[in-house]
């Protein structure tokens, strides 16, 4: 049968005829549009009924015949096939999800019992492979057909602190059974979760599971509280409190910060409820904040929130310079100084006195004249750099005549000068997809009399050119760490940059940038991962909320991230300093509402089971083919008759008239 | 009649709809309402806009210059700006339905008109505040987006891509909402334009995963004084302005079932709303924008 056929499409493109003459006859009152008719319900007068009623039997029977015909067309075909595959020569994976919301009460033990009961029910001589799943997947024993090595694993399983999304847990699960012998039937065994499912429902298709069997674990979900969020400030924390259900026993939320009680109060109501708490008193660093409820409810591991406030000192910057009285030293301090939201503290350090191990305390640095060091404390910075330092330099008058620029090996290809003094030359190209550069605007506003024009090498991002393409803002990457440089002075005689407003924007920008303001985020859900490098790779170790080194050293040279899987604090110690992690369990798992068995069914008929035994496919039975066209060619004869008659008695009148 | 009592008198006129209909520039439109109804507040003890001082902070090319404390520029020859409470505030994302229901109502205003209205008066409003304003216009996809941002200019291009909104096809809130929530990244207000002629589950659907991030959603609904209280002679055949479809509907029906009916429909949608944690406002398309704005005003100090 082919449903592409040009007859077939042309026929039943041809139904809509006599629908349309069939509804010029019945609608007559007049028409008004009208926004939508989901609420409006069609109220007809009685005497138009019958005549209606004729009319569309005689619509129906037409269009029955022209789908008949258009079928015949197709030449449809009817084949019956036998079951691919028995359940006794299968491979049975049996699943558990072991996510947050299975540790409501008593809901993982009946999870258990069901994984239990589906080994028993398989077939014995099937393999069978038990895993659990909660943000990823494990492998709960051997691949094998022995049922009370895989009851006995089920003991070993427990639940975990993370969420499963079902779409990334088929997804696994499909590449997972790529190896087993085919066909797989999978045994499902969950609460299923509504918020579990994935956004595109197709995710969670699988082409290497013949059959899904879901075993839904029932949910008896009376009463749960959760801390929804913990905002805090200086000395407030605002906590905001989701009570569902009946309130079953007393319950109580507090706040506890660095393991000091602050306050404690009861709950009253259920309902979502914010909760104001005052007098914080912060320590220096990183502090720890647990907002905890006491109280006997369903779900106990969203009854804890962790939440990391910072009092942090302002950051010190170093800024090499040979003479702290310049007007260039005076602009960086003032422009670092002027944003609020930027918390630096500059420290002048002389250009005589600058050494290696003074300037590795420091995650970035600024030059305010690249031509004032001399060879010794260039090699000093480049090792800086290389180490994985940041630098902000800019090519002031003292090196104007050299060759080449020092710490950025850029050679100079003209003698410093661009434009007479007489002539400005403005901004011509931004890239404005750079961190730096995507949130400033009013570069144009700048006038430059001067800049040194250096030679661009493979690997250096120019930022900003001038109207002549001189490069005007250029980023190295030298060893582990970046240079900026700017190729025009600072001190407010070869450009008017220091006095326009964007130069206070241009400074804090790059200061966020070169600091990596905001590489580290502090707030983590259960299943994310810390990359290793904001941890300082092989140098850096992270603490569990248990209080156990993450990081063997094996680790530190092969993984490229940590695991967060644990709610609780994780101290992250590296080389510029310690902070601290704070990771909750994901709010999804908390919520009560299930997938619809409608649901969990079309999800079973996505199931694709590549049937094949062995590495070869199955001997394919042969189908049973009949041809249809004889039978509907009959049924077509009979309606004509019909239509025939119905439309000579319903039309009779008209002919008379 | 005092000079304050005047111009409120004609505050309150640039707030009607038919008054607003002759005024094509929305930008206009907007500054008209938004001036109009601060006038209509002066008096009001609930809200105000006298904002408590924060902090200073240097000033960049792109602020209002308006906000320059020359005092401190004499002593210290240094621009600074001055920041309120009020200033470091939030998102604020104004979506808009652009379906073939919009279309309907008037005069003097359709649904859309007035739902641009009320979405152009929101967005100034929020930008007067220093609250970072986007849009996104949907229909049964995303028509037009513009992320949010505090930057100069983003108003007139929020304005513009309101402003250039046409009703079309059918209302879908799922697929729309989940392209949103894939650009956002921020918490803030979510205040959603519509008629909401659609599956309660439906809306839920899309609305409920912006509650689960955090969002704070104010869902107005724009209603024509037609659809509330439609009044008819004879039997009418009413063709839906989305699907096509047409139902032909007796006066009685309209009379005595329908009422009951708008008025669930809008009651579950209020319901639903509040189990989500979300906001519901009626609007009607005869009313001025005052009440909307001072709905949007108590909604966004709750939020605080």
């Amino acid at each position: 049968m082919s449903l592409l056929a040009p007859w077939f499409l042309f026929v039943a493109l041809a139904i809509t005829l006599p629908l349309w003459l069939h509804r010029l006859q019945t609608q007559s009152a007049v028409r008004r549009p009208f926004s939508s008719t989901m609420l409006l319900e069609s109220t007809e007068k009685q005497v138009h009924v019958k005549k209606k009623l004729k009319y569309r039997v005689l619509l129906s029977m037409r269009v029955a015949m022209l789908l008949l015909l258009a079928l015949i067309l197709a030449k449809p075909i009817w084949t019956k096939t036998a079951p691919a595959f028995s359940e006794s020569a299968a491979t049975h994976v049996v699943l558990i999800d072991t996510s947050a919301s299975m540790l409501r009460a008593g809901v993982f033990d009946r999870a258990v019992e069901a994984a239990r009961n589906a080994i028993d029910s398989i077939p014995n001589g099937s393999l069978i492979q038990v895993v659990n799943a909660d943000s990823r997947i494990h492998v709960a024993g051997e691949l094998s057909a022995d049922k009370a090595v895989h009851r006995s694993a089920l003991a070993t399983i427990e639940a975990g602190a993370t969420r499963l999304d079902f779409g990334e847990a088929m997804g696994a699960i499909d590449t997972f059974a790529e190896n087993l012998p085919p066909p797989v039937i999978l045994h499902f065994v969950s609460d299923f979760q509504d918020s579990g499912m994935p956004i595109r429902f197709a995710d969670l298709a699988a082409t290497n599971i013949a059959e899904l069997i879901t075993h839904r674990v029932a949910v008896d979900a009376r009463f749960n509280w959760r801390v929804e969020y913990a905002r805090a400030t200086a000395a407030v924390v605002d906590i905001g409190v989701i009570g569902s259900g009946e309130i079953a026993g007393r319950a109580s939320v507090g706040a506890i910060l660095n393991n000091r009680l602050v306050e404690q109060r009861d709950l009253v109501e259920t309902g979502r409820s914010v909760h104001r708490f005052s007098g914080l008193q912060l320590e220096p660093g990183d502090n720890r904040l647990t907002v905890s409820i006491a109280a006997a409810d369903d779900l106990a591991i969203d009854n804890e929130w962790y939440q990391v406030i910072e009092d942090t000192p302002p950051a010190p910057i170093p800024l090499i310079t040979a003479n702290r009285g310049r007007r260039a030293a005076m602009y960086l301090e003032t422009a670092l100084q002027a944003d609020p939201r930027s918390n630096y503290r500059i420290e002048f350090m002389p250009v005589s006195e600058t050494d290696f191990r003074t300037l590795s305390r420091y995650r970035w640095a600024v030059i305010d004249d690249l031509g004032s060091i001399g060879s010794e404390l260039e090699a000093v910075i480049v090792s800086f750099i290389e180490n994985g330092g940041n630098l902000l330099a800019f090519a002031g008058q003292g090196r104007a005549a050299a060759e080449q620029l020092p710490v950025s090996r850029h050679r100079v290809r003209a003698t410093a000068v661009s434009a007479n003094e007489n002539e400005f030359l403005t901004i011509g190209q931004i890239d404005t997809g750079h961190p730096v550069l995507s949130d400033i605007e009013g570069w144009h506003s700048v006038n430059i009399t001067r800049n040194i024009a250096v030679d661009v090498e493979d690997g250096d991002q120019v930022l900003i050119r001038l109207e002549n393409a001189t490069p005007f803002l250029i980023e190295r990457r030298l060893g582990r760490g970046r240079i900026l440089l700017l190729t025009s002075g600072l001190d407010n005689e070869w450009n008017d940059l220091p006095i326009r407003p964007v130069f206070v924007s241009f400074v804090v920008e790059s200061a966020r940038y070169l600091s990596g303001v905001g590489d580290t985020t502090k707030s983590f859900t259960t299943g994310d991962a810390l990359p290793l490098s904001l941890i300082g790779g092989a140098s850096g170790q992270v603490v569990d909320p248990q209080g156990n080194t993450v990081l063997s050293l094996v680790d530190t040279t092969r993984e490229q991230q940590i695991r967060l899987e644990q709610p609780g604090f994780y101290e992250v110690y590296t080389p510029q300093g310690d902070y601290l992690v704070a990771v909750n369990t994901d709010p999804r798992e908390s919520q009560a509402e299930t997938v619809a068995d409608e649901t969990l069914g079309r999800w079973a008929a996505t199931m694709g089971g590549q049937v094949e035994r062995n590495g070869g496919p199955v001997a394919a039975r042969e189908p049973a083919v009949r041809e249809l066209w004889h039978a509907l060619l009959f049924i077509l004869a009979l309606l004509v008759i019909g239509e025939s008659i119905v439309g000579n008695i319903n039309l009779k009148p008209h002919t008379e008239h | 009649m005092s000079v304050m009592q005047a111009s409120q008198a004609t505050a309150r006129e640039l707030l009607r709809p038919e008054v607003l209909a002759r005024i094509k520039n929305l930008d206009l439109v907007a500054r008209s309402v938004v001036e109009g109804f601060l006038i209509g507040l002066h008096r009001s003890p609930t809200f105000g806009f006298s904002q408590e001082f924060a902090e200073y902070r240097a000033y960049t090319e792109g602020d209002d210059p308006r906000f320059i404390d020359w005092n401190v520029f004499a002593r210290t020859e240094r621009t600074y700006i001055k920041r309120f409470l009020g200033d470091t505030n939030s998102h604020l994302m104004i979506l808009v339905d652009a379906s073939g229901s919009m279309g309907f109502g008037g005069p003097p205003v359709s649904k859309l008109r007035y739902a641009q209205f009320l979405a152009a008066s929101l967005a100034f409003l929020a930008a007067r505040q220093h609250d970072a304003v986007g849009c996104m216009i949907f229909d049964e996809q995303v028509r037009d987006y513009r992320a949010p941002s505090t930057r100069a200019g983003r108003l007139q291009s929020v304005l513009h891509c309101i402003d250039s909104a046409e009703a079309r096809t059918g209302t879908k809130f799922d697929k729309p909402f989940a392209k949103f929530r894939e650009h956002i990244t921020r918490r803030g207000l979510v205040a959603v334009i519509s008629d909401f002629y659609c599956d309660t589950e439906n809306l839920l659907a899309g609305v409920r995963p912006l509650a689960w991030q955090g969002q704070d959603v104010v869902l107005f609904q724009v209603l024509d004084d037609q659809e509330l209280d439609p009044d008819i002679g004879s039997n009418v055949l009413f063709e839906d302005l989305e699907t096509g479809h047409a139902v032909e509907v007796a006066p009685a029906f309209l009379r005595e079932t329908y009422p009951g009916r708008i008025r669930a429909h809008i009651d579950s949608l209020a319901k639903a709303a509040a189990g989500i944690g979300a906001d519901h406002v009626l609007v009607r398309t005869s009313e001025s924008l005052d009440q909307a704005l001072r709905n949007y005003l108590l909604f966004r100090q709750r939020r605080k």
